[in-house]
């Protein structure tokens, strides 16, 4: 049989996000797979350093378009180590409720994509109208549906309204109760575990070699949370688990995710149970005369596809001097993806892609 | 914290510099030869996981300063290795930069070093593909470097209609 | 693994099936927007000052400042106003949390489709100005909206005092109790530390809306801009571009930039009085040539007199002196200052800030001739024919009476006087009970004086102030009034005197009437009394310091001739320059009467002579 090179991507029904796959193909079975990453690129890392520190925080949320809130938590967080302020207390609550409730969204999307690319549509949608439930939660808690550029180095921007609490554990009273639906449909579907099974299987010893992290790293056994390794804003005082499995392919992948939305839902109500009371910003700076002092820092958080690290250099002046961002999709896109390719079939490709969650405007941001 | 590795390092290596700036971190100065045998003492150390590499351009010293930031994946072997990161950092010239790569080490430095090379112009000898990563043509200044002109490049490029010159197949 | 379910446990999801379908049926049923949504901007043309802090701040560079003719800026404002490209906003907010004044809100509304770009570019009004565009309930349709059909009363994100990007609070500078200032002469502001100063720079949000307002137009952003990079030698620079007296001014300037600073509409404005006086007070004197790049001057072979060593006068030396020009000061008292020496209390402005300012102007070579009248001891004909230009600033030395009954005894006295002779040296006879007239800054100083006076005779304060004004249009300075109130001195506004009450040739007290009104319906000084209303006021010394006028005994009838008047004041051009060519006025017989304005007014004078005189040549 003869090569044939396919693009897979970057206008492709099964591609979410634009991203492109080359792929060298004899008949059904992939030989070689190169990724093709940089539709995106924005160049936001130069363009942060022409702008002053407060004016790159709406640029910041820009950078991963599914989940936006990882990036100004991590950008505050950098910020706030080279400059040394401190946040208060209450401030951190709700900044890990936020990004718990970021992340809730995030992988609702991720399996909106996951479903969808395997031919799930019913889960998809009802996974895309739980998520917008969510985006009405912050509509209201920041005035922005998807860009929410609510985190400020300081504190937050403004505080819970009246009733939000009640009215956020009521919205995640109602994705709790669809659950069971879901294990139905989908999570429990003999389908769903043929399509799955042994699909893009990583073991261990791999995933640490080739860089992975997140779902990724979790799936294969490897309990590695920053939230748990290097804990920040308020997650040290709450007790939650991090679910693993040890299969390493897209099915335990896909059940990782799940798990997780259902212990952030439960982490965010021990989070409200516990809030304590106070302000929630310290005004630290006024922004056409603040200058950070110099010095470097390297800061991560744990976002919902795993470290997002952040290493920024200042050098003393009003605007940042190199910033630059590790995402976790860039060795999941551009390494693994490629290598776990190699003798898969064509149909997987894209079941590998999403199960390992690229997400492609955080590989070029 | 860190004394251990700390103390192990001075000793295997001379001429490098090792400071604990903060609590958690370790910070070593190497010269540029002697980047891979640090980075093969460290992965041997349980540093396993190689989260960045990345290029800053001091271009008033006119030098480019790669850092590689290090951590441990699991924190099993606690009384050795707790939690913190090691930045490993080199200066090499900006004219005509190079490096050597990492890739024998850490098998995930291979695209880190590819968009190094095509945003600031760093070559690294060793690697199986510096090809284009994220942009899609050459530029005569490699665009993250601090005196590329973004202003100047959109005046040039989009308010005037470029000759593109003939590619040869 | 997963619980492995039968293959036909998805047909539960056709209970959802007769499940009321959760799509809302747009463009019938709509979706609120929630109550902190970002969508269009508002902007109370009203409140809005067009600081353009808000452009300044945008990341996308949305924002432009567009200069609207129709509105009529008062001090403290501009007439222009935001226009926001909505091709570039990213409805961050940015914008809004910036506003000192919060008249820039985002609203609810968020369509505008349309094929002309050109209507993505909107200055942002709201329902108060544009009632044509904004439309109530009835009205408005969702069909047509657009940036051109907006719903009123409308607000989204708004902007809230305690998140502002701007800090509204001041650095608080330590001042001397009220007990420790009645008891002594002290200086009672005690200045910024160097952590303070730099704290309160920081604060500044450089509008440059205090330049426009002050009379010397001041570089004031530039200097706080150095104060905060702790570059205090380049403020200093910047500072005596235009202002050769800052220990002075720093301690005793009216301060018109810190009324119009924006941060003043929903805080405390920056301190930009006591920043100045920072910069200087740690600069040495021995440095000030360096500093200032006056070490050599080269000289020319002209020179200019100038009448008068108050803040006019030496103003006019100063800059004439730079120019090369060589400057002879005279002045009648025995020491050079004018009405900053002998009106200005110490407690106010001490004698050493005042002379560090003074020995600077002197050591770049302005030559001082003091205890010399100019009409007396020379004329001012002798100075127009010996001089190549003269610049008069004499001041208002000469105080005004009321000339009520009783005024002409002894026992009254006019507050001028009365302060020129505290700083002379002159004892001062002070009586347990003593009545001010009069309700501006002179009446403050001069009540609070004598209460020091009374403090060191008796152990107590005895002054009682009365004017015409009630308290809230009476014209000294708010701060002055709260500190005299402070220090015990007992207040009346809304009375005017009538008679002075002499009891056996001493005078036991001030009968006052009620003052119903100040200015006539035409703003003329006009009062209107209650006759019917009265009260006494106990005292057995009166002083009156009603207002104050300029001494032109000096002027010779020669000169007089040749000046034009315009009321009673000489009539000048921009420069100071009179009718006749080589006469130049200024200081409180051109504007004022406040420091700052003579100073701007000798610099002026300076550039005109130095025009006048090379055009002669």
């Amino acid at each position: 049989m003869r090569e044939v090179e396919l693009y897979f991507g970057p206008q492709h029904l099964g591609m979410v996000g634009n991203f492109s796959i080359t792929l060298k193909v004899e008949g059904d079975c992939i030989l070689e797979a190169t990724a093709n990453p940089g539709f995106l690129h924005r160049g936001f890392e130069k363009l942060m350093e022409y702008r002053t520190w407060i004016q790159n925080f709406p640029m910041v949320c820009r950078i991963n378009v599914v989940e936006p809130d990882h990036m100004e938590m991590v950008y505050a967080m950098g910020v706030e180590k080279l400059a040394n302020i401190e946040v208060p207390e209450r401030a951190q609550w709700i900044r890990s409720v936020y990004l718990e409730l970021a992340r809730v969204g995030s992988h609702l999307f991720g399996l909106w994509a996951y479903a969808n690319m395997l031919g799930f549509d019913t889960v998809a949608q009802w996974s895309m109208y739980h998520r917008d439930l969510i985006l009405d939660l912050f509509e209201e808690l920041t005035g922005g549906r998807v860009y929410h550029i609510y985190i400020w180095p300081g504190g937050v921007r403004r505080d819970f309204p009246e009733g939000f609490t009640d009215r956020m554990v009521e919205t995640l009273h109602s994705i709790g109760k669809c659950v069971p639906d879901y294990n139905d449909i989908f999570f429990n579907n003999p389908l769903f575990y043929e399509r799955a099974h042994n699909v893009g299987k990583i073991s261990q010893e791999e995933a640490k070699e080739w860089g992975a992290v997140g779902q990724v790293l979790r799936a294969t056994g490897m309990p590695y949370d920053i939230r748990k390794v290097e804990p920040y804003a308020a997650y040290d005082k709450v007790d939650f688990d991090i679910p693993t499995r040890v299969e390493g392919d897209a099915y335990s992948r896909v059940l990782v995710i799940r798990d997780e939305m259902i212990e952030s839902v439960h982490l965010i109500f021990k989070l409200l149970d516990n809030m304590p009371g106070g302000k929630v910003f310290n005004r630290s700076f006024n922004p056409f005369k603040w200058k950070v002092p110099e010095g470097e820092a390297y800061v991560r958080v744990e976002s919902s596809r795993g470290e997002l690290g952040l290493y920024m250099v200042s050098d003393g002046k009003d605007k940042p001097y190199r910033v630059h961002f590790r995402t976790p999709s860039y060795t999941h896109g551009l390494i693994i993806l490629e290598k776990l390719l190699e003798g898969a079939n064509i149909a997987d490709v894209g079941n590998t892609m999403i199960s390992l969650y690229v997400v492609a405007p955080e590989i070029d941001r | 914290m860190n004394k251990k590795i700390v103390a192990e390092l001075e000793l295997a290596f001379k001429d490098i510099e090792v400071n604990t700036p903060q609590d958690t971190r370790v910070e070593i100065c190497a010269r540029e030869e002697q980047i891979l045998t640090v980075l093969g003492f460290l992965a041997n150390k349980g540093y396993d996981h190689l989260a960045l590499i990345s290029c800053v351009d001091w271009i008033e010293e006119e030098e480019f300063e790669l850092v590689y930031i290090i951590t441990p994946y699991l924190q099993e072997n606690k009384a050795y290795i707790e939690k913190g990161d090691v930045f490993l950092k080199t200066r090499i010239a900006r004219e005509n930069p190079e490096a050597r790569t990492a890739i024998p080490i850490f098998a995930n430095a291979e695209p880190y070093e590819r968009e190094i090379h095509e945003l600031f112009g760093v070559k690294f000898s060793g690697h199986p593909r510096l090809t284009h990563l994220l942009l899609e043509r050459d530029y005569e200044i490699p665009p993250f470097r601090k005196d590329f002109d973004t202003r100047k490049y959109v005046k040039d490029v989009f308010d005037s209609i470029p000759v593109i010159p003939e590619e040869e197949e | 693994m997963g619980k492995k379910t039968s293959i036909l446990s998805p047909l539960k999801a056709l209970k959802y099936l007769f499940k009321k379908p959760k799509t809302l049926l747009y463009p019938f049923e709509l979706k609120e927007p929630a109550m902190r949504y970002r969508g269009l901007h508002l902007n109370d043309w009203d409140k809005c000052t067009g600081c353009g802090n808000c452009a300044d701040v945008c990341p996308n560079e949305a924002i432009e400042m567009k200069e609207i003719p129709e509105i009529e800026a008062g001090d403290g404002e501009r007439n222009e106003r935001p226009e926001i490209d909505y091709g570039r906003c990213c409805f961050c907010g940015l914008c809004v949390d910036i506003c000192p004044t919060a008249s820039l809100r985002l609203s609810r509304d968020y369509f505008h489709i349309h094929f002309d770009p050109k209507t993505f570019k909107l200055l942002a009004k709201d329902e108060k100005t544009d009632k044509e565009h904004f439309l109530p309930e009835g009205e408005y349709s969702i069909f047509k909206a657009s940036l051109a059909h907006r719903r009123e009363k409308y607000e989204g994100f708004s902007p809230d005092l305690e998140y502002s990007l701007f800090n509204p609070e001041r650095v608080p500078m330590s001042q001397a109790s009220p007990e420790e200032r009645k008891a002594s002469f002290v200086e009672q502001v005690k200045g910024f530390s160097a952590k303070e100063a730099q704290k309160e720079a920081s604060r500044c949000l450089e509008c440059k809306l205090c330049e426009e307002v002050c009379p010397a137009e001041m570089n004031i952003s530039d200097y706080v801009r150095n104060i905060w990079d702790d570059n205090l030698e380049e403020a200093t620079r910047d500072i005596y571009k235009t202002n050769p007296l800052p220990e002075i001014c720093g301690r005793v300037c009216t301060h018109k930039c810190e009324s119009a600073c924006v941060l003043g509409n929903q805080g405390k404005p920056l301190s930009i009085r006591w920043l100045k006086r920072y910069v200087v007070d740690n600069i040495p004197l021995e440095k000030y040539r360096k500093v200032l790049g006056t070490e050599e001057i080269k000289s020319i072979d002209r020179k200019v007199a100038i009448v008068g060593a108050g803040p006019g006068g030496l103003a006019a030396a100063y800059y004439l002196r730079l120019m090369g020009y060589q400057t002879v000061i005279f002045d009648r008292l025995p020491k050079p200052g004018g009405m900053m020496r002998y009106g200005i209390p110490e407690y106010r402005l001490p004698y050493e800030a005042l002379d560090k300012d003074i020995e600077y102007i002197k050591s770049v070579g302005v030559e001082i001739r003091c205890n010399t009248t100019v009409g007396k001891d020379v004329s001012l004909d002798d100075l127009g024919d010996k001089y190549d230009a003269v610049f008069v600033s004499t001041g208002f030395h000469n105080g005004r009476s009321t000339g009520v009954p009783g005024t002409e005894r002894s026992g009254v006295f006019q507050a001028i006087e009365l302060l020129r002779k505290v700083t002379m040296g002159e004892k001062i006879k002070v009586t347990e009970k003593i009545v001010v007239i009069g309700g501006g800054d002179v009446a403050m100083d001069i009540s609070r004086t004598l209460g020091r006076l009374q403090m060191e005779e008796f152990g107590t304060v005895g002054v009682t102030v009365s004017c015409l004004e009630t308290r809230d249009i009476m014209p000294a300075t708010p701060e002055e009034i709260e500190e005299a109130l402070e220090e015990g001195i007992k207040l009346y506004p809304g009375w005017g005197p009538e008679k002075i009450i002499i009891d056996n040739e001493k005078i036991k007290g001030v009968v006052m009437k009620k003052c119903l009104r100040v200015f006539d319906k035409n703003g003329r000084f006009n009062p209107e009394f209650d006759v019917e209303k009265k009260m006494e006021i106990e005292g057995s010394m009166v002083v009156e310091a009603i207002g104050q006028a300029p001494d032109f005994t000096f002027l010779s009838e020669k000169i007089k001739e040749k000046l034009t008047y315009e009321g009673r004041k000489i009539k000048t051009d921009e420069y100071g320059q009179t009718s006749l060519s080589w006469l130049f006025i200024g200081g409180d017989l051109t504007r004022g009467p406040d420091v700052i304005n003579a100073i701007d007014t000798g610099h002026k004078a300076a550039r005109g002579i130095d025009k006048f005189i090379s055009a002669r040549e």
